[in-house]
């Protein structure tokens, strides 16, 4: 074999490398829309469509105030609705995409969501929800209205949110915030909202 | 004849020092104290270890003995040591004392160190306004109810008594608001101003009701200021100078 017909395997192999090494790194710089997001179509016939998506808002802590702090977020909506809850709650449990700090506790799991005709949707954690939860009425209020008020903000179908643990009601995280009723969302917490610490009372 | 007379006078006389000391006790009001948390419910923990119970419980003693001291009130704890109570059990002491008004002491957690400063809460109902028009309607009305209720019988109470916090709302706002006047001019903290949520503590107690924050046991420098004597006095004297004036305010009903 000599080396003028060697030269351009060698050029194709090496173009085969840049390749290779761009598949594997491009892309990952943009996480926040799912690699997914281009799927193969049913027919498999290798043909490639767009899947649905839309943004929805998750909120996160800071150290630097007690408020809930708005990230954006994309998620399928050629999926059903309680399934899009259960991908806004995986994301808000996957934590912040900048620096903010969790409002829910290392290692909750989502367990299961209920819809209910009556607008109020049950979502179940993990223990962990408690047991790993920090205390404290500042933590425990950030944690309940990171949860109600994304699932409100989000989903036209969602008025209220049950919380449940381990698949019962709990009566609080760690003796605060009532888990007792269905929660209305509380958007005066969030960053710029309205303060609304003196509503018109009855 | 003379000893009729001196013996009818001493019966008359004993007669009006018993019904005194019978009708006084009756007449003076309740405060009721309530010290975060307790026994195996620990509350928030500090970066140093300390837990919210065990700071929540003094700071709750030394109210009580400055509230006793200056004022002719009984003072009754939901705890006095460090044991579980329930949260339903609480609000029923406080039901069951004719509380005239509750304060629960606590101390604040939240992620990070920075969070700072004392705050003082009454409850949200997190009800939409109807709602809440109606709940303060219902409970407003259900009073003589709660009062047929007789001794031995604390579940009927409990349950008549799940959202009594609704008729108190602007008295729990005031008192709220003079506590919380007083905490950031003793203490020199920035002014949060007065917070509102849905506490379970709060639901279901039937008089003006508050929950004080006294500090952030999350943060370090607050932690250590939480453990001396001083703080602590300083936090109680705070919450006895509103409580006060609420009470001066409120004489008459
Ligand atoms: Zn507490």
């Amino acid at each position: 074999m000599d080396t003028k017909r060697l030269v351009p395997l060698v050029a194709l192999f090496l173009l085969l490398i840049v390749l290779v090494v761009l598949f594997f790194t491009g892309g990952k710089e943009k996480r926040l829309a799912p690699d997914t997001s281009v799927a193969v179509s049913e027919s498999g016939e290798g043909v490639i469509e767009e899947r649905p998506t839309k943004t929805i808002v998750l909120y996160f802590l800071s150290d630097n105030d007690y408020r809930l702090h708005p990230e954006e977020r994309e998620i399928f909506t050629d999926i059903p609705e309680v399934d899009q809850v259960k991908q806004t709650l995986e994301e808000l449990l996957n934590g912040s995409l900048n620096d903010g700090l969790s409002p829910l506790p290392e290692e909750t799991r989502l367990r299961e969501i209920f819809f209910t005709p009556s607008g109020v949707v049950y979502v179940d954690f993990s223990r962990e929800l408690y047991l790993n939860h920090m205390s404290g009425s500042a933590a425990e209020i950030a944690t309940v209205f990171a949860i109600v008020n994304p699932l409100v903000r989000n989903f036209e179908s969602i008025q209220r949110v049950f919380i449940l643990v381990e698949g019962t009601e709990r009566e609080t995280l760690n003796g605060h915030i009532d888990l007792t009723r269905p929660l209305l969302p509380r958007f005066d917490l969030i960053v710029g909202g309205l303060l609304k610490n003196f509503p018109e009372l009855p | 004849m003379r000893i009729k007379i001196i013996k009818a006078a001493v019966l008359i006389l004993a007669l009006v020092f018993v019904s005194r000391l019978s009708v006084f006790p009756q007449d003076q009001k309740t405060i009721v104290i309530d010290p975060g948390h307790g026994g195996l419910e620990v509350g928030a923990k500090g970066k140093f270890g300390n837990l919210e119970k065990n700071i929540t419980l003094p700071i709750s003693l030394k109210l009580k003995s400055i509230i006793e001291r200056k004022l002719a009130y009984r003072v009754v704890l939901t705890r006095d040591r460090d044991v579980d109570v329930s949260l339903e059990r609480r609000s029923a002491i406080a039901n069951n004392n004719k509380a005239f008004v509750f304060i629960s002491i606590h101390a604040n957690g939240y992620p990070g160190r920075n969070a700072h400063g004392s705050e003082t809460y009454f409850l949200n109902l997190n009800a939409t306004d109807e709602e809440a028009r109606r709940l303060a309607y219902v409970e407003n009305n259900s009073t003589e109810l709660s009062q047929v209720a007789g001794e031995h019988q604390d579940d009927i109470m409990m349950i008549l008594w799940d959202m009594a916090q609704a008729a108190y709302l602007k008295q729990s706002s005031q008192l709220a608001e003079l506590i919380q006047h007083e905490l950031n001019t003793l203490l020199r903290t920035r002014n949060r101003g007065v917070k509102q949520a849905p506490f379970k503590i709060l639901t279901g107690v039937a008089c003006p009701a508050v929950l004080v924050e006294v500090a952030f046991i999350s943060n370090p420098d607050e932690e250590r200021k939480l453990l001396t004597e001083n703080f602590q006095n300083d936090v109680a004297e705070a919450i006895y100078a509103g409580l006060a004036k609420y009470l001066e305010r409120n004489l008459d009903r």
